[in-house]
């Protein structure tokens, strides 16, 4: 656990010490704040229709559905687009710069290192979705949005957001190449989040297994207020899958040589 | 200390070490040496536990590195071929880094990075970005990575590999330091830094050893023959004929020729000294002696001279190499 710390850290650190964590942070907060405002606008004008046909009570305008949910979909696909730049680097880099022989010859295991670099990407993806958080404490000011929605909306995007982490790290163990391991793990998200439409034109049997695989469609329960014990196990066993493959790739990588 | 059984690593179809076996007792400096390409990265490599090997057994510190990699690595530092450096980082706060993953407890780690930093003289930079620093530096940092959490096996990748000549001398004083408290192997191509440095050299040829032995007794075995270098002015006539008559001279090459000299190297029996009659002989046919010299043997020609001759076993030691190694010596410069 110690090792997996510092490892962590310094993750973390590295993040920081260069520009990736300023970018990501940067383009994320600035995406989110578009959709945010989008969709706010969207949301004011549709609910001031609804009052001018005076429709009040039970078919009032939902912020909750109207609006988080909503939000909360498109930031998935931001997600898509900023993970991979988050990712990219973290075996890419030590692989290219040497420092992997660093950590490969010091008393830890592979799963440390992994944990390690998992924890500290995991983090970098909290401060993300905690900036989030500054735009829906904006509406708990106007408004009174359920908050238990949010709450589930959240534990579904990190687990989502681990899974990502897990393909990203994975793909980066692959290869010296920061470009490489950005394109190809973008792709890889791409298809994991396009999945479900393919599925949807060849068949029900095939459109459940396309269902199941998509990372992004077992966050919707969790956009509603559900946390489902399938889904959080499919997350926690994806992002499982992800890192037993980041492992075999780290050894293979090393019988290879 | 470290022991190497029947080590092999193969890349794919490359065999890049075959079927090596060394021994190092604790305290010792061995020193690795072999031209590019001769496997020397490879076994520092399996040495740490970076990679497997594909044969054999190695044993560092009482553990075998495919067994108990842990216990293992805790006990050994290495500076690989290109210091391992996070160019965002600076100095200190690597260090920190590297003595919380080597296991160096959270109390002793500041005083740990002082010492360390006084010892491979880097305190000067202790703030700066190890990005920014000169070759010289890194390879400083590089040092002080490796020795930080006090191990007692040092596997040094060409230590001294881009420094200035007042840093080689440093960089070789604190190895030397070292020793005795640490086992080390360090690898190079240079002659003069083994024979200064190490007790024990293993030379190492496209995976194979070829010679385990002192430097010294390295040195003396390979001066089979002494090599003199002769510039003559003969007004265009041969002299090779005159001077490989001589006694005790058992070849002669033409080296080079120009309009006003000609110039030779002559091998002749390890232990005669053939100056004089060289000289002699010159001068009384009328020609004029430009230059007369010993021809060290660079560590290309000892090597060669070991590795080219494929009969010539380690165990043949006292004898004296055929003549030809010389001849071939340039064919497998680039090998
Ligand atoms: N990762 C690798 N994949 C394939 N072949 C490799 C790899 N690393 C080394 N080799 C090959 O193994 C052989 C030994 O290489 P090694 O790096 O151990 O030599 P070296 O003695 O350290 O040389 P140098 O003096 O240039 O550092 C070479 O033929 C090299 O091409
Ligand atoms: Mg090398």
């Amino acid at each position: 656990m110690r090792n997996i710390l510092a490892i962590a850290q310094k993750e973390i650190k590295a993040y920081f010490a260069g520009p990736i964590a300023y970018i990501t942070l940067g383009v994320w907060a600035l995406m989110y704040g578009w959709f945010f405002n989008a969709l706010l606008q969207f949301f004011v004008r549709q609910s001031m229709q609804m009052n001018q046909f005076g429709m009040q009570g039970p078919q009032a305008m939902n912020v909750n559905q109207q609006m988080i949910r909503p939000l909360l979909q498109n930031v998935t696909v931001l997600i898509l687009f900023v993970m991979p730049g988050i990712t990219m680097r973290t075996y890419s880099e030590e692989k290219r710069s040497g420092t992997i022989e660093l950590l490969l010859t010091s008393p830890l295991t592979d799963f440390e290192i992994i944990m390690g670099k998992f924890i500290g990407a995991l983090t970098l993806y909290g401060v993300m979705l905690a900036v989030t958080l500054i735009h829906i404490g904006v509406l708990f000011v106007y408004g009174r949005p359920e908050w238990k929605p949010i709450v589930t909306a959240y534990v579904g995007m990190l687990l989502m957001g681990g899974c990502f982490i897990s393909v990203g790290l994975f793909i980066s163990s692959l290869t010296k190449n920061q470009i490489a391991a950005f394109m190809l793990t973008f792709g890889t998200f791409l298809l994991l989040w396009v999945i479900t439409w393919i599925g949807s034109f060849a068949g029900p049997t095939i459109d459940k297994l396309t269902q199941y695989l998509s990372i992004v469609d077992h966050l919707d329960d969790f956009s509603k207020g559900v946390i489902d014990t399938t889904h959080v196990i499919y997350y926690l066993s994806f992002m499982t899958f992800g890192l037993f493959l980041t492992a075999k790739a780290v050894d293979s990588e090393r019988w290879r040589g | 200390m470290i022991e190497v059984q029947n080590l092999s690593k193969r890349y794919g179809r490359v065999t890049a070490v075959d079927d090596i076996s060394f021994k190092v007792e604790r305290g010792e400096i061995l020193g690795f040496l072999g031209p590019n390409g001769a496997g020397k990265t490879t076994t520092m490599r399996i040495l740490t536990g970076y990679m497997p090997a594909t044969e054999g057994k190695a044993i560092v510190a009482g553990f075998d590195v495919f067994e108990q990699p842990i216990e293992a690595k805790r006990r050994t530092g290495y500076l690989p071929e290109t210091p391992p450096l996070y160019p965002d980082t600076s100095v200190v706060d690597y260090l920190g880094f590297v003595a919380r993953i080597k296991g160096v407890p959270a109390a002793e780690r500041t005083q740990r990075i002082q010492q360390v930093m006084e010892r491979t003289r880097i305190t000067d930079v202790a703030n700066r970005l190890c990005g920014k620093l000169s070759k010289g530096y890194r390879q400083r940092v590089g040092l002080a990575q490796a020795i930080i959490h006090n191990p007692d096996v040092l596997i040094l990748d060409e230590p001294t590999a881009g420094l200035d000549p007042k840093q080689i001398i440093e960089t070789r004083e604190l190895i030397k330091e070292l020793a005795g408290t640490h086992t080390i192997i360090l690898s190079t191509h240079i002659l003069p830094e083994v024979s200064q440095t190490c007790q024990r050299v293993v030379i190492i040829n496209k995976g194979h050893v070829v010679a385990v032995d002192t430097p010294d007794n390295l040195t003396a075995r390979l001066r089979g023959s002494e090599t003199m270098y002769v510039q003559v002015d003969t007004s265009g006539a041969d002299a090779s004929a005159a001077l490989s008559r001589l006694p005790g001279v058992t070849r002669v090459l033409e080296a080079e020729r120009k309009d006003h000299y000609i110039s030779y190297e002559i091998d002749s029996e390890r232990g005669r000294d053939v100056r004089r009659d060289l000289a002699r002989t010159i001068v009384s046919s009328g020609w004029g002696l430009l230059e007369l010299r010993p021809m060290r043997m660079s560590l290309e020609d000892i090597f060669l001279s070991l590795t080219t001759d494929e009969t010539q076993t380690p165990a043949a030691a006292g004898d004296a190499p055929p003549p030809e190694t010389v001849a071939t010596a340039t064919d497998g410069a680039e090998s």
